[in-house]
């Protein structure tokens, strides 16, 4: 037996998964504006939103790359979607990464190739906060004029490494920032501007 | 996948698993009504059917091939802060995999597993031997010899 029991997964699987797949399109389709998903789950040690969005969207043919090597939690997820683990980051189809600060590059990610651009990495990344950090402005599909996102908690060099991940385009990770309930997307056809002094 | 080493239990586990989902759906109600009330039924995961893919062989030698797939209906549930109880039964009787992931539940509970082994898992096991026995005697009687007559030489 694990140490610690394992938790529920969807309590309503057909309509939470729908639900949770459709805020996970309108996170990436609309890059920016937060989405919330999800509800809490009862001992486990992850935000509702990243529980959700794992347990919608992973499935046996898609290993997932732990930055913290949380047996339980990792254990949850096998039990409810068969999710394999991955060794290693670059053959991870998602990634969950909970201490955003010492994250690998982006470019340690697989970014797919030219002729399948859609076997890249997915990023699910937990953040303190996606409201009170550095403001950044993006532009790019799905965005009117721009949009002014402030997310805290990013390595020093994380919008330099998104630049290249961008101008690899059709190539490139995409990347769901959740906080708690609220889940915020950033695809590879985002355009992010730093505003300085601000 | 086999865990084995991890839980030397798994044998007898598995046989009672294979006795409650080899039993019907009224024997099982008929059981838990017997039972004094319990502590409240968590699902880890709600009963869901699905499918499986059955394999077979021709032959002893044969090479195994896809039967065909048969419809599974499993759950997972916690009894209390017991452990991990899971049911799985042919079918689509929702009821019935939840009840036999309670009883297995149960059973992993020392303090319980005595008297469910005598009250519930033993009878049944019973039942089904003496079905399994009844049909196998209608099958022998029905039994018919073939053999062929050595040919002559001429």
């Amino acid at each position: 037996m694990s140490p610690q029991p394992l938790s529920a997964g969807f309590a309503d699987q057909v309509h939470e998964a729908q639900a949770a797949f459709r805020s996970a399109l309108d996170a990436l389709s609309r890059p920016g504006r937060t989405v919330a998903i999800g509800r809490p789950v009862a001992g486990l040690g992850l935000g509702p939103a990243m529980a959700h969005l794992l347990l919608a969207l992973t499935d046996d043919d898609t290993p997932v790359w732990w930055q913290q090597g949380d047996r339980a939690v990792a254990d949850w997820l096998r039990f409810h979607t068969s999710a394999t683990l991955a060794a290693t980051a670059p053959g991870a189809a998602f990634a969950v990464i909970s201490d955003a600060a010492s994250m690998p590059p982006l470019a340690a990610f697989a970014a797919g190739s030219a002729e399948s651009p859609e076997d890249s990495a997915t990023l699910l990344i937990e953040l303190a906060s996606l409201e009170d950090g550095p403001a950044v402005e993006w532009h790019g599909p799905g965005i009117r004029d721009k949009q002014t996102v402030r997310l805290a908690g990013l390595p020093e060099h994380f919008w330099t490494q998104w630049q290249a991940n961008h101008a690899s385009f059709p190539q490139g990770v995409d990347i769901v920032f959740t906080c708690a309930g609220a889940a915020l997307g950033l695809p590879r056809t985002t355009r992010v501007r730093r505003l300085e002094g601000i | 996948m086999t865990n084995d080493a991890i839980n030397e239990n798994n044998t007898a586990r598995r046989r009672w698993l294979g006795v409650l989902a080899r039993a019907s759906r009224p024997e099982l109600e008929q059981a838990l009504s017997t039972l004094e009330s319990l502590p409240p039924i968590e699902h880890v995961r709600p009963p869901e059917p699905g499918m499986v893919m059955l394999r077979g062989r021709v032959g002893g030698t044969g090479d195994a091939f896809n039967l065909g797939e048969a419809t599974v209906t499993r759950c997972a549930l916690r009894v209390g802060a017991g452990a991990l109880g899971v049911g799985y039964t042919l079918g689509r009787d929702r009821r019935k995999a939840e009840l036999i992931a309670l009883f297995d539940a149960l059973m992993q509970d020392d303090t319980r597993q005595a008297e469910l082994e005598r009250e519930v898992v033993g009878p049944l096991l019973d039942r089904q031997a003496s079905q399994r026995d009844a049909a196998s005697r209608s099958a022998a009687a029905s039994k018919v010899e073939f053999f062929t007559f050595v040919r002559g030489e001429a």
